[in-house]
Formats: structure tokens, sequence, C-alpha cells
């Protein structure tokens, strides 16, 4: 048998309570067996909160702070203080959030963390609604998805809010998206933003079989197909918002096959999918366009 | 299993709220309606080689550089690897999956790195005593022959090994040039194969001639023959006995055994098969110019592809669509030959189509020389009465090799006609096993039927594109003169790179996919495989997905 291709430590055990084909659990996997045990987790309300277990059983072998909705990053914010404050300056605090406790609820304290540019990792694991309350439309969620506030009548119109942007704007030095299909890379993202001090954001691509009305096998395949259809493409903005790294080395896909499998997008129809194949397409070029410009910037190239 | 925390009040809870124990206690594995299951099944390569050599595994043991249990997995299904390395038409590559996505894996060129491998490491090759009472006797000693002889011998038995040629091979010996197939590689493999257990050698014996059959059915407890062709079969053309043209045979075995002969200027070979190829690249070495003229098209040439290619690259031409019809000579020397136009009919009872001659146009060829190499058939004096011959063949079961008398069995070209190295092989092993079962008195194991995997089976998306690495030759142009090996070979960086090529089909090279995307941390890495937690697996089948080779099956629960 060759070498292990992740480390074997499991900091995450059996017997939660995540549904079948977890996106969101296998994220956390990954990421603490990069991290290791001098780590310290903050979870406001989202599916971790659930799936952790039941007091007073985790299963995370790791301390746990759970918070309110709105509070992840303020209070990751605090317990890295805190610990300075007793010479603790080697353990890395991690808010895990979800995209609703992100995009939407928790978006004042994380802006505000990053804006002081404290020293947290904060992932948000997008799994592209409120799934752990009932599956509810959140600003992450894409156009044309069905949600139970979304019904296929009035499906979701608004485009997902580009958070990635919002957080360059605050200039923190490390951004990154990932995908729950590409672990190596993802750990490597992880493992890069603890070496570096101030605020990281790494939003992982975490699909929701329950929630995407999918089967649970095709949750790694559909966060393949994401990347490789262009819909969330892989990259990391370092410099404090000033060089841009896009991912391009990969095959591409078509994007209607990777929304065809997700019953949440079963009652589109032909004409829709066009339309989004097109805003697909328009977004990766000014996305390729934006990282080509940056790199032009004199004094910027290596 | 740590145990449930349940609380009797609240004063039995901590003043905070803290974990106390993990969730192992819940065990989700009462979730699932489909479980998961490591099924491992056949790679289409395996499928394809006649002799079954498990492909799969040695490809993997080489990516891990256990060369001896990969040389040692091939042996037990093939003895000779250095020589089906060489020769052999490797129908395990036209299976390989990977010729429906890029290239197929080079197979061929794997197991002759093996083979050297073996050849230069003698202590891979473990002795073997005679420890059984029975002594069989294997009659030839060409690739049928050796492979009964070898595995008979790897059980204990006492092999007597006869050969009307002063030296062992057969047709790899008279019938392979030293260019494909080198007498030292050769000799090397032979005596290996022979200190590897109890076989006695006698050659020059003529079995049929000097032994009868009756003779060695009341010596030996059992018979094997895998005489091959031995015969060539003639033009049946007035003049044929005359000067200046010979049986292509003939012709390799002075070459092949050394002897310095010169073909004359002009040659030209009759036939399409892998002998007149033999001819004609034995001939353009020694400085003719060589035509080949075959009566169908290059479609129908029974001959390796390879073969083909080769021959076109150094310079042998081809004429298609014609028959000799006359020889002319002046005096006792050849001068020319005339040739009949043919065209192609309906296809015959081999399903080629019958090539038929078209009236009234012919063509004339200077030549020096002709060699026709239309075929061989097989020696039966002796043998015939004795067993039941059909189609100037022996009558023997294809799969076994049991003939129609108890003690005799035979393989190879003799039983199957103009076939390949590599099912000889596989006749004599599988008469030899069956042999062994007679003896030891086991019953015949049960047929299991291959469940094969295609490409359709697979997760292609863990794949890339890599073309496969072309084996080192020495160029086109230094082929005049010398008979030198015409493909030197793998380095170790080559080998190594080609097998990593390998899909590895329906069988678990220890990826770790499974092991890294399974959200329960319900699979286990051990040692040396993969453990399914069954506690805990919720049956989302992420595992079975995501397995690039179909490894893993899935079964409906209760059922």
């Amino acid at each position: 048998m060759k070498p292990a291709v992740m480390p074997l430590e499991e900091l995450m055990g059996s017997g939660h309570l995540a549904c079948q084909g977890c996106g969101a659990t296998q994220a956390m996997r990954f990421a603490l067996k990069v991290l290791g045990p001098e780590t310290a987790l903050v979870i406001p309300a989202c599916c971790w909160a659930v799936i952790d277990g039941t007091f007073p059983h985790s299963a995370v072998n790791l301390p746990i702070y759970h918070t309110a909705f709105e509070t992840a990053a303020v209070v990751a914010s605090g317990l890295k203080a805190g610990l300075e404050m007793r010479g603790d300056t080697e353990t890395t605090v991690m808010a895990w959030a979800g995209d609703g406790g992100t995009f939407d609820i928790g978006l004042q304290a994380l802006s505000g963390a990053a804006e002081r540019n404290d020293d947290i990792i904060y992932v948000c694991y997008d799994n592209e609604a409120y799934m752990n309350t009932g599956i509810q439309r959140s600003s992450s969620t894409p156009v044309g998805a069905w949600t139970t506030t979304t019904p296929v009548t009035n499906y979701k119109r608004e485009p997902k809010k580009n958070m990635i942007d919002i957080m360059a704007a605050h200039s923190i030095p490390y951004i990154a998206t990932a995908s729950t299909a590409y672990p190596h890379d993802f750990m490597a993202k992880v493992k890069k933003a603890k070496s570096i001090r101030g605020t990281k954001y790494i939003q992982i691509f975490a699909p929701c079989p329950t929630g995407w009305k999918m089967a649970p096998e095709l949750s790694v395949k559909s966060a393949r197909d994401a990347v490789t259809s262009k819909v969330y493409p892989l990259l990391e903005i370092t410099e404090h918002g000033q060089k841009l790294k896009v991912w391009k080395d990969f095959e591409p896909t078509s994007v209607r096959d990777y929304m065809k499998v997700q019953g949440r997008f079963r009652h589109l129809k032909d004409e829709e999918f066009d339309q989004i194949e097109k805003d697909v397409e328009m977004k990766w070029q000014r996305l390729v366009a934006k990282e080509k410009m940056l790199a032009s910037i004199p004094g910027l190239i290596e | 299993m740590v145990k449930k925390l349940e609380f009797k009040s609240y004063k039995d809870m901590p003043i905070r709220a803290m974990t106390l124990s993990t969730m192992m206690w819940n065990l989700t594995g009462s979730w699932r309606n489909v479980r998961p299951y490591y099924d491992f099944k056949t790679s289409p390569c395996i499928a394809g080689c006649p002799t079954s050599e498990n492909i799969q595994k040695y490809i993997y043991l080489v990516t891990e550089k256990r060369y001896e249990e990969a040389w040692s997995t091939i042996i037990e299904s093939n003895p000779m690897p250095a020589i089906t390395g060489r020769v052999c038409f490797h129908p395990c590559m036209s299976k390989c999956t990977r010729k429906d996505y890029d290239e197929p894996v080079n197979i061929n060129a794997i197991e002759r790195s093996l083979g050297d491998m073996g050849l230069d490491n003698p202590g891979w090759m473990t002795k073997v005593k005679g420890t059984e009472s029975q002594k069989v006797a294997v009659v030839g000693s060409g690739p049928a022959g050796l492979s009964c002889a070898f595995y008979l011998a790897r059980a204990g038995f006492t092999v007597t090994l006869f050969e009307m040629e002063k030296a062992l091979g057969g047709v790899l010996r008279w019938g392979i040039p030293e260019y494909r197939l080198t007498n030292e590689v050769l000799d090397r493999v032979i005596s290996s194969m022979l200190e590897a257990g109890p076989i006695e050698v006698k050659t020059g014996v003529e079995v049929g001639k000097e032994i009868s059959l009756e003779e060695l059915e009341k010596d030996f407890d059992a018979v094997f023959l895998g005489t091959g062709l031995t015969k060539s079969r003639s033009l049946g053309m007035d003049g044929e006995e005359g000067d200046g043209i010979e049986a292509g045979l003939s012709f390799l075995k002075k070459v092949n055994g050394g002897e310095k002969v010169d073909p004359g200027k002009r040659v030209v070979v009759i036939g399409g098969g892998n002998t007149a190829m033999d001819v004609a690249r034995c001939a353009i070495r020694s400085g003719s110019e060589v035509t080949v003229v075959y009566r169908r098209t290059i479609n129908e040439m029974p001959a390796i592809e390879e073969e083909i290619e080769e021959a076109e690259r150094e310079g042998v031409k081809f004429h298609f669509l014609a028959a000799p019809l006359e020889i002319k000579r002046n005096g006792d020397s050849l001068t020319s030959v005339v040739f009949q136009k043919m065209e192609l009919g309906k296809p015959d009872e081999s399903g080629r189509r019958r090539p038929v001659a078209v009236e009234g146009e012919t063509f004339e060829m200077e030549v020096d020389r002709m060699f026709s190499a239309i075929g061989e058939q097989a020696d039966l004096e002796g043998i015939d009465g004795m067993l039941d011959c059909e189609w100037n063949l022996i009558k023997a079961d294809q799969k076994m090799g049991q003939c129609s008398r108890e003690k005799f069995y035979a393989g190879g070209d003799v039983v199957t006609g103009a076939a390949s190295v590599v099912e000889a092989i596989a006749a004599g092993r599988k008469a030899a096993e069956k042999m062994i079962r007679g003896f030891r008195g086991q019953s015949e194991p049960e047929e299991i039927e291959d469940r094969i995997v295609g490409i359709d089976d697979m997760n292609i998306d863990y794949f890339t594109k890599v073309k496969q690495n072309r084996v080192p030759r020495i160029p086109s142009e230094e082929i005049k003169g010398t008979f030198r090996e015409i493909k030197t070979g793998y380095t170790d960086e080559l080998l190594e790179k080609e097998a990593e090529r390998c899909f590895s089909c329906g069988v678990c090279n220890y990826c770790d996919n499974c092991w890294v995307f399974c959200p329960d941390v319900a699979i286990h890495r051990r040692e040396n495989e993969y453990e399914i937690d069954l506690d805990y697996c919720k049956g989302c089948l992420i595992c079975v997905e995501e397995c690039p080779r179909n490894a893993l099956s899935t079964r409906e629960e209760g059922k």
C-alpha cells in the first residue's frame, strides 16, 4: 500500500448527525486534518451546530464554542484575544459558519473582524441555502434555484451575492474558494491560511444532497462539476486583495449537466438554462480579465 | 463503543455546557438502506489474455517497485515473460480500457521488463524437487511443451522432455528471428525453466519414429504432445522443386541457426502470415530487395499488425491481390515469376473474402529467389492412427487438451493450427493442471464467469490523458546487415511511468478515494485493505460513485 494521500489523524469522528452525503461534514474533516489538535472552533447556528451532536456529546474532538447566529466572527476574535492575553499564541481559532451565517446574518460581525484584521480563520461552508432550518433561500442561493421560500412558481430570480469581492474589499491578507471535490487543494489553502497572521477567509463549496434534492452519492461529483463548469471557480486572493489567481487547469464541462442532476433546478426551461450558461461564462471571463489586469499593474509582477 | 451519557436531573449536569463524550454511541449505520462493499471485478486485459496473466496485479506491484512479486505473479500463468514480452501479439492491449480513453497501456513492454529482471535475478525462481511419484513425457519443446513441462515440474512431478532437434525451443528457436528474440535470451529462459524443477531433457529424439507413442504410454503416467507445425505447405506449382525456390521455414531455420545465407538481390516472398514477414525481414537484413506478394489485401493479412508495420518501415515492399502462376527459368536458374492478378470475392468459411483470379490479367516480375510462406502443417507421422486426428491436426479438448486416449494430452499449434506463442503457453499450462488434478484426484474447479469492467463503469474524472511511452529502439537505418534486437526495452524510468498509466480496472489499487471522501469516517484504512464500518456507514454511496475503477458494488439492505 502506498503512503496515505492525506494525514491519517481523525479529529472528527463517526456518529455525527449529518445527512447522507453531507459536503459540510467532509469539509470539516479535511480542515481539521490540516489544523491539528491545537485548534479551537467557533460555530454559530448552522448545520454544523446540529451535526456535531447532542449535549453533552460531540463528534469533534476539539473545543467548540457554539454562538448566536450573527456572532461567529466576533466571538472568534474575542476567543483569539483571550487566548493571547493568557499567553497562548499557538492555538488557531477558526470560525466555521454556513452561508446564511456568513452572507446574511453574520456579515456585520465578519466585516468588523476583517476590518480589524483579527487573527482568525473564517471558513464559510457554502451549501447555498439555510439547510438546517428547512431549506430557506439565502443570499448565497444561486439564480434559478428552488427553496422552500422560493417555490418553483416563484423560484429565485436574484443572482448569488458575490461574497468574495466583499471580502476582497476589506483588504485582508488571504481569501480563497475551495470545493469538497478537491480536498488536497482545500487542505493546502487551510494550511496556507494557518501560516498567515490576520483575517483569512475561505469559502468552500459543500453540496447538500438533501436541500438540493439530489442523490447523496452525487455529492462529490456535483462539487467537482461546479468547478469544471466554471460555476464555482477556485481562486486565491493574496497580498491584501492585490493578487488574484484563478485555477484553470481542467477540462471544461457543461453548466447544464451540473444543474440537471439537482432537483432544485428541475423546473428550469431551456431558455433559462441558456441565460444561466451565458451569465456563468460572462462572470468567468470577467474573473480571468481581472486576474490579468491585476497581474499587469507594475510593481506587482514578481 | 462509547456510552451515551444521560443525566437523571439538572444536578448531574456540569455548570457550563461542555462536551463530556464523543458521538460514537450513535450507530448511524441504522439509517442505511443500501450498503457498499468492496467487490473486485475482472480487468478486460486479463480476460483478453489467453493464459489469463494477472496483468492488473503485476502492473500495480510495479508501481510499488515490488518487482519480485510482480514477476512471480506472471510466472503463475506464464513461465516465459521475457519471451512473450518480445513476441506476443498482446491481445491484452487491444482490450485495455485505456484504448477507449487515449492509448492502451503498453502491457507487452512492461512484461518484457519484468521478464528480463527475472533473468537477471536467478534467485527469484525457487527450485522444486521431485516429490511426486508420477512421471510425464512431454513431446516437443516449443512454447506449449516447455510450459506444460514447467508447470508439472513446479508441482513436483518428474518430466522427460523430448525434442527432435539438437536444441530446445521449437518455433521459438527456429521460427522467430534474432532481431525479435535473440538466442541468448531464449537460452537463458529455457535454462532457468529447466533448473526450476525435475525436468530431464532428451534432444535429437523423434517421437513417432524413433520412440513410438505406445512405448511412451507404457513408460509414463501421461503424455503431452506439443509438436507444433513443422512442415511447410507447398505452392503446388510446376518447377517449384528447382533451384532458387525455397520454403520460408527452412530459410528461417538456417538464418536462426546462425548459418550465413545469401538470399540474392531480388527476393519475392509469397504469403501474408508471420512466417512471410519474418522471411522478408531476414532477407532485407541480408541486403536484398524484398517484395511480399499476397493474394488478398493488407486487411486480410494474418500476420501481427506490428510485424507488418515493422516490415514496411524497414523497406519491404508489398504487392497485394496477386498469386504466382508460372515459374520461368533460364536453364536451372530462376529468372522471373508470372503472377495472376486477383480480386476479392465472397467471404469463405474463415470469414475472410476469398480471392478470385481476374481473367487474363497477369504480370511478370524478375526475381533471383522466391520463398513460399503460405502456411505450415503438422507432421502427424506415428501419431495419426494412435490418436484421433482431424484436418491434419490432433483432435483434443480445446480447453484442457485431453486427447482421444486417456493418458494423452495435446496443445499448441498441433491442435489449433497456426496460432500464437501465448495460446500455446496457455494450452501447455492447462493440460499440466488437468493432469495434476487427475494425479491428485482433485475435482475440476467450478467455472466462474468473469465480470469484466469497461470504460462506462469507471469514473474517468480521475484520469488525465497521457500518451503511451514508446519503447526505445535502434534506428531503422541501422538494421541492414545486423540481426540485432530492434527494441531495446524500457528503462526503469519509462517502466515506472508506463505502469502508472494503468487504470487498474475493477480492482482496488489503494488510491484512497473512498477513505478520503467518506463523510461519516466509516471507512478505515488498514495495512493492505480498506474496511467499511457498517456501524456508522449511512449508505450515501459516495465511495462507490467516486471509486475511479469500479472496485465497489452495492447491495440493498435486508435482501
